[in-house]
């Protein structure tokens, strides 16, 4: 057995077991840990910001560097694209 | 009670389609066909979605994955070879 | 890419409308029913994708260039960031909703599903958001299609 197998089967098994652990601490489904903000927000999105739709005023109000970071993302995307792709062009 | 358990035969038949059809894009030698098992995957899992009452995330996968990945990935086939080299 | 048969084409004239329309009531109704900007301009992009592969590439370029596109999402963005520095502004911090509450544009507090004219600031940075999305997602697969060359293979 060469050095390289002994060095894969060790790799995937510390990774493997990581993996096991991993899946073995999470909560158990439909438990979350802690629900206070969860609830804070159930209780509060009408009131607050107006919106019926809980998830766009968590998405644009609440949480809105998300969305910030996300359409950062798209707009590096498409920059990319056109800068990659214009040599192409004839 | 009767559409509760066929929410759950639902709920288990999604999931074994997703893994065939992942099978299948794995599997074909053709990659025009194994782009549109990889669309076929994205609708299945977007109907999973609809029926974990996330409609949301339902309509975002409908869109990206099952419309517009397919498009590039069609239009990088057909810049380069549609069989894969053995 | 060259443009398909007949029967597409036509096809796809009639259905393009309604998928453009159900994808802008996505977006106007963000934030009462399910879905929101992101969503909605993906099915609007999907939809103009859609008549990408019909058309072909080279009349699709003829209709909208790139730069346009690239002025419209930069439009999406900065509506966008300038939506949370008026919150900055009129409010007390970034991303403050700033409208709701008073009796301007969109400033009711909405108690039920009918009413639009509710929710401050999402709205507007929904159609925002809407707009990029479509200019981003369009443009990246117009460049795409246009600029890459069919090499083999029995595709157009």
């Amino acid at each position: 057995m060469p050095a390289r197998n002994v060095a894969a089967v060790i790799f995937f098994t510390i990774v493997a077991v990581f993996f096991v652990f991993g899946a073995l601490m999470t909560h158990p489904f439909g438990d979350p840990g802690n629900p206070e903000m969860d609830q804070y927000i159930i209780d509060n999105t009408q009131g607050e910001t107006g919106a019926d739709n809980g998830v766009t005023s968590v998405v644009f109000d609440y949480r809105g560097f998300d969305t910030l970071g996300e359409a950062t993302v798209l707009f590096t995307a498409f920059a990319g694209v056109i800068v990659l792709f214009r040599r192409l062009k004839k | 009670m009767v559409a509760e358990m066929l929410v759950n035969i639902v709920h288990i038949i999604i999931p074994i389609l997703i893994v065939i059809a992942s099978a299948f894009a794995v599997v074909f030698k053709d990659l025009i066909a194994a782009a549109i098992a990889v669309a076929a995957m994205s609708l299945l899992l977007s109907l999973e979605f609809y029926i974990l009452h996330a409609p949301d995330v339902a309509i975002a996968e409908a869109g990206i994955g099952a419309c517009l990945t397919t498009a590039i990935l069609v239009i990088a086939i057909r810049a380069t070879r549609r069989e894969e080299e053995a | 890419m060259s443009g398909m048969s007949k029967i597409v084409k036509t096809i796809s004239s009639i259905t393009f409308p309604f998928v453009t329309i159900y994808g802008l009531y996505v977006i106007a109704h963000g934030h009462l029913t399910p879905g929101g900007g992101f969503q909605g301009g993906a099915v609007v992009a999907s939809g103009c994708a859609m008549i990408l592969v019909a058309y072909g590439s080279v009349w699709t370029m003829g209709k909208i260039k790139e730069k346009h596109l690239s002025v419209l999402e930069s439009f999406g963005a900065i509506g966008f960031i300038g939506l949370a520095f008026l919150g900055l502004i009129f409010g007390t911090m970034f991303f403050k909703n700033f409208l709701v509450g008073n009796d301007f544009l969109f400033g009711e507090i909405g108690k039920g599903l009918s009413n639009i004219s509710t929710a401050g600031a999402l709205p507007l940075m929904n159609f925002a958001v809407g707009l990029k999305v479509i200019a981003g997602l369009f443009g990246i697969v117009l460049v795409m299609a246009y600029t890459t060359k069919a090499k083999g293979g029995k595709i157009e």
